[in-house]
């Protein structure tokens, strides 16, 4: 708890906590004062001056002075007020109000409304245009210094909260303005389109393109028409009352034509929530809110602009039945007869595990919920998945062998305040944007220390205090050679593991052969750097490890997940805020498809089908029979098609096609199928191989709930009606129950929500009425509706409430031919999601990055012959690729890195095999080796130079307000007033 | 056997058929808002009947050219005088309370009315007569509203203008 003290405000005694500033006090006990750099997501920048108040006797910035018992604070001063309005004197001196002609005049422009609360009529320092021109330069927004009033939000967020750092201002300038990196334009910079910047600017100076000439009923006018109306609307102001007064009203009425819809989004597993500003179908924005619980302020540029392809023309809009060599498209009475006879034809002759279901980890919980009880309840098979088998089955089955709760221990927030974040196999920067953000300005700017093991040089590990590069698939030798040498040295936590941890004694016997010998051995790092990581983690007061698919996607992915969680319990990192284990889930709804039941041995809540009374409280909810034995996962399925005796298998919101691993083989297997149902926004490459596609709505177009990685349920709400004859896969799946005559009656997925609660222990307590808006709930959460946003406060769910030690051995990668002579990495890009149907139709996104491409090392390069530009086949003994190549040192040696986010002839999975982790059959989608031949020597980069990787930054802390203190011109509007000094500046 | 494919052959619609829905759509629509149609076409005929829905064609038919016009037009001096004056006076109505001046509105009202009786007196008023008439409550009275809005108009009022 905060110490209080006492202050006196405007003469009355007041109770505010130490360490707040005098700022946040007045605008907790709602004493108004203006401020317009001020951003509660950003803090105090200092720019700006129009939060003067006199604290005891002297005039200073109210956001940078803090409170001390007996502080005394004046607001209503004649002082006060003259400082203040010079301090907006000079805002207003590099910013036009034309606002009812303004885009951003959208009721909530700072500018506007701290000159109307300040009854601003008049400005001394007439407006004067700046040197520098518009730069409309990069896809998705502009610059204009026209409007910048420098309160340096943006670069602040740049620099200090998405951490790319390539904003700055340029306070020695004689015009100062924002530059990009060394001052180039901004799409040469290394700006990565996370929008950050557009999204704080107060006014209309960085502002998203999609709003320009949109937003407003006038903006949209001819440039001709405009400048004179600009004027005029300058001319006619009789101070800026009346104009002001009018442009409110035109932004109210803006309210008429602009829809505000909260969503959440489907690019990672951070969950980003934000609001989307829609115009009839068009998207004007993304408007993140401070209040969203797992990202705040922060997008990724998926999150920010990649949702073009909701209105793509190449959407599905009406179902599709196969017809000789052509779809022929369908109503849905048609569609639905076909597929309900087929089924049942199938049932009939092969029995109900001839037929197959695959769930997304895209849709929402409710949806997941349907398809596996589709599969159970009208079926009788438990032969349904998802395709979080391809990614995270492993770290779940870890965590659930060691502390019992298969997901996150906390929220990305312990992961902000963490000592130490321990990164494994995870390009975090790419993959979860935002939540790498939490690091790196945690790192840059708190002090805390980052530890990173991967192959690749990615943008964590070249921040990273640590960076060691084991060998492919060693992770688990050396982190069991440091727990060891932990242990050894008694540097573990003995008082912990003593009153919360079972099982040390076989633990220690299972770590016998991991000396520093062994692990130096067998993953090429040194003993020195193997003590560094150990002593690093041993003397952190609290550590977060974090890992992803470079420790799930290998043969032993489960084994090294464990080992992780293994080592996090002997160092006491659990059950404490900052501390635990945290696998990154990949897509939105990876944590909720396996939370709601689409696994082929659980019920929603993770309650197993061979449990008798499970089983009996579904069937009596249910009102149907339901089969006790254990369904296949989607590796066996594909097995069992080739063995002949699955037959039928309905699918959707998943291309796996081309996300499974060794597709020749998941071709081949579709193509033997006697029935195949695949429902999706696009026609995907699995869809290609259907007999019946049925056409699906995404998300802005319906109502659910996702679960994101933090275990957090969140709501989205319908931005858009569904396009075409298109549906919400909830209502499609039950539009089909209903033809085998389910009787199923659900009008909304709040009603799916409140069955799926009361068969679920683990969320007993979530309603829609608990997720209202930006509101959230982490599970478990109980029937009163308390949720747990850190587990194992109260110890481990296990009978006796402590955590197991589970001793876990190391499974060698897989060995291939010597002619196999390069290691394929594989992974995300931070621009493209997936196999692309998505991000690729966002025309800005790809004019960056056009196709995916080979990241190949000097070294090699060298050794080859290859430059950028250079195009290869690539062989493995699984199938072949073509792509072209771009020389970096992000990688070295003989390990290249192929991205995934290609559906042609770079699809990285034909290379890859159908090896797959021992425990959970996750395909070893990085245990792959290839042989590489040129096929082109010279060619074009496949990475244009306006891509961020080729960006200069410029990093620095905030926006350096000192500078501009030092300028020759500046002086502190509270001197003016007080000691007649020149009121310039 | 099932091979990848990605041919989609479209429903073939007749124009026909297409009318036939377009028209359904548009009944269902008209059926199910009957008063609201009803109760526009009945204003659509009374602006057709006014003319105002040629003048309004016109208008928007030619909106890009109207507007730049208008601006032009609007931009130029007198008539920004002229919007300023009226942003101005509009500004300035909304000072007043109505609840203070009604009194004297009322008051000034009688004078009116008194003075419409004869409004050229051929009969003066002499200096005895005018000190005689300051005894009359009624002369007096409107003598002492005189004085104190005189007083009001003195005040400075720099700090509440506008312009």
């Amino acid at each position: 708890m905060q110490k209080e003290v006492s202050i006196q405000v405007n003469g009355e005694l007041k109770k505010a906590g130490e360490n707040q500033t005098v700022l946040e006090h007045l605008n907790e006990s709602g004493v108004e004062v203006p401020q317009i750099c001020y951003h509660e997501s950003l803090g105090a920048i200092k720019t700006c001056d129009t939060c003067i108040v006199e604290v005891d006797g002297k005039l200073v910035r109210s956001c940078d002075t803090k409170i001390s018992q007996g502080t005394k604070v004046e607001t209503k001063l004649q002082d006060v007020k003259d400082a203040q309005v010079i301090a907006m004197d000079r805002i207003l001196h590099n910013h036009e109000l034309y606002c009812t002609v303004c885009d951003y005049n959208n009721g909530n422009c700072e500018v506007h409304n701290t000159v109307k609360d300040m009854k601003i009529n008049h400005q001394s320092i007439p407006f004067e245009p700046a040197p520098a021109k518009k730069d409309e330069s990069h896809p998705y927004y502009r610059y204009d210094p026209d409007q910048c009033i420098l309160c340096g939000r943006c670069v602040e967020a740049c620099q200090d909260v998405q951490v790319t750092e390539t904003l700055s201002i340029d306070w020695n300038s004689p015009n100062p303005r924002v530059i990009w990196d060394n001052d180039v334009a901004i799409n040469d910079s290394s700006c990565v389109s996370c929008g950050h910047c557009s999204t704080v600017c107060p006014c209309n100076a960085m502002m998203e393109k999609s709003m320009e000439g949109k937003a407003g009923y006038m903006t949209g006018m001819d440039q001709k028409t405009l400048r004179p109306m600009i004027e005029l609307t300058k001319d006619v102001e009789t101070g800026y009352g009346s104009i002001l007064a009018i442009s409110d009203m035109e932004a109210s009425m803006r309210d008429a034509k602009i829809k505000k819809t909260k969503t959440v989004c489907t690019y990672c597993g951070v969950g980003c929530s934000f609001d989307v500003w829609t115009q009839g179908r068009e998207i004007l924005k993304v408007e993140p809110q401070a209040e969203a619980p797992a990202n705040g302020i922060s997008t990724c540029v998926k999150g920010k602009f990649g949702w073009d392809y909701v209105n793509s023309g190449e959407r599905l809009t009406k179902p599709l039945i196969r017809e000789g060599d052509k779809f022929r498209q369908a109503e849905w009475g048609e569609a639905y007869d076909l597929i309900s006879s087929k089924m049942k034809e199938i049932q009939q002759e092969h029995g109900s595990n001839a037929l197959s279901f695959i769930s997304s980890s895209k849709t929402t919980n409710e949806e997941s919920y349907l398809m596996q009880k589709l599969a159970r309840s009208v079926f009788q098979t438990n032969n349904v998945d998802n395709c979080s088998r391809y990614c995270q089955t492993p770290a779940t089955q870890g965590l659930f062998r060691t502390v019992g709760h298969g997901g996150d221990s906390g929220s990305i927030t312990d992961i902000q305040q963490a000592d130490l974040v321990l990164i494994i196999g995870s390009n975090t920067d790419e993959s979860h944007p935002v939540l790498a953000t939490r690091v790196k300005s945690s790192h840059k700017l708190h002090n805390q220390k980052l530890i990173v093991s991967d192959l690749r040089k990615h943008g964590m590990a070249d921040r990273a205090d640590v960076f060691i590069q084991p060998k492919s698939g060693s992770d688990l030798v050396w982190l069991n050679a440091v727990s060891k040498y932990i242990i050894d040295n008694d540097l573990h936590d003995t008082a912990f593991i003593e009153s919360n941890v079972n099982g040390l004694q076989d633990y220690l016997h299972g770590l016998e052969k991991f000396t520093l010998d062994y692990a130096a051995e067998h993953t090429h790092l040194s003993k020195d750097e193997l003590i560094k990581v150990a002593e690093m983690i041993a003397s952190a007061e609290t550590v977060c490890s974090l890992w992803a698919m470079g420790v799930t996607q290998h043969l032993g992915g489960s084994d090294t997940s464990t080992a992780i969680s293994n080592l996090m319990l002997i160092t006491g990192n659990y059950m404490k805020p900052g501390a635990g284990t945290y696998p990154l889930r990949g897509h939105n709804n990876v944590q909720g498809a396996s939370d709601f039941g689409s696994m082929p041995n659980k019920y929603p809540g993770y309650q197993d089908v061979t449990d008798d009374e499970v089983r009996r409280k579904f069937e009596e909810a249910w009102g149907t029979e339901l089969s006790s034995e254990i369904g296949l996962n989607n590796h066996q399925m594909v097995d069992a098609i080739h063995e002949g005796s699955l037959k039928s298998m309905y699918l959707k919101g998943e291309d796996m096609g081309i996300v499974d691993s060794n597709i020749n083989y998941v071709h081949a297997a579709f193509e033997k199928l006697d029935f195949f149902v695949v429902q999706d926004v696009f026609l995907s490459k699995t869809a290609e191989f259907a007999d019946v596609v049925l056409p699906a709505s995404p998300s802005l177009e319906k109502d659910g709930t996702f679960t994101n990685t933090e275990r957090r349920f969140q709501r989205l709400y319908q931005a858009l009606e569904p396009l075409g004859d298109s549906k919400p896969d909830w209502q499609i799946i039950m539009e089909l129950a209903n033809t085998f005559g389910a009787d199923w009656n659900y009008s909304h997925p709040s009603e799916i929500m409140k069955e799926a609660a009361s068969l679920t222990p683990l969320f007993a307590g979530v309603s829609y009425d608990l997720l209202e808006g930006y509101n959230s709930l982490q599970w478990p959460v109980n029937k009163d509706g308390s949720d747990t946003p850190l587990l194992f406060t109260e110890g481990f769910p296990f009978p006796d409430g402590k955590a197991r030690l589970f001793p876990v051995d190391w499974t060698k990668p897989i060995e291939y031919d010597a002619e196999y002579d390069l290691h394929v990495n594989n992974g995300r890009l931070l621009e493209h999601f997936h196999e692309g149907n998505m991000t690729y139709k966002a025309e800005g996104i790809t004019s960056k990055t056009p196709s995916v491409f080979l990241e190949v090392s000097p070294e090699l390069a060298e050794e080859r012959g290859i430059e950028d530009g250079t195009k290869v086949r690539l062989t493995s003994p699984y199938g072949s690729v073509k792509v072209s190549c771009i020389v970096t040192d992000r990688v070295k040696g003989k390990e290249i890195y192929l991205p995934m986010n290609d559906s042609g002839e770079a699809a990285v999975n034909q290379l890859t095999s159908s090896k797959a982790d021992k425990d959970t059959d996750t395909p070893a989608y990085k245990e792959v080796s290839a042989k590489m031949e040129i096929l082109k020597a010279k060619g074009e980069s496949p990475l244009p130079q306006t891509n961020h990787r080729y960006g200069n930054p410029q990093p620095q802390i905030g926006v350096n307000v000192e500078a501009k203190w030092a300028r020759e011109d500046y002086v502190f509007p509270g001197d003016v007033v007080r000691k007649g000094a020149e009121a310039n500046g | 056997m099932a091979k990848a494919i990605k041919t989609i052959e479209p429903i073939k619609k007749t124009q026909e058929e297409i009318r036939k829905e377009a028209l359904e759509e548009i009944q269902d629509a008209l059926v199910d808002n009957k008063e609201a149609v009803l109760g526009t076409i009945d204003m659509m005929k009374n602006l057709e009947k006014s003319g105002v829905t040629r003048f309004l064609n016109g208008l928007f038919s030619e909106a890009d050219q109207v507007l730049e016009v208008v601006v032009q037009e609007a931009a130029k001096e007198e008539n920004t005088n002229a919007l300023r004056n009226a942003l101005l006076l509009m500004g300035t109505l909304g000072t007043i309370d109505m609840k203070q001046i009604e009194p004297l509105l009322l008051k000034v009202n009688n004078g009116v009315a008194r003075v419409a009786e004869n409004p050229d007196p051929e009969k003066k008023t002499g200096y005895v007569e005018l000190m005689k008439k300051l005894k009359d409550p009624e002369v007096n009275r409107s003598l002492t509203i005189l004085v104190r809005f005189l007083e009001g108009m003195g005040q400075t009022t720099e700090e509440e203008e506008r312009n």
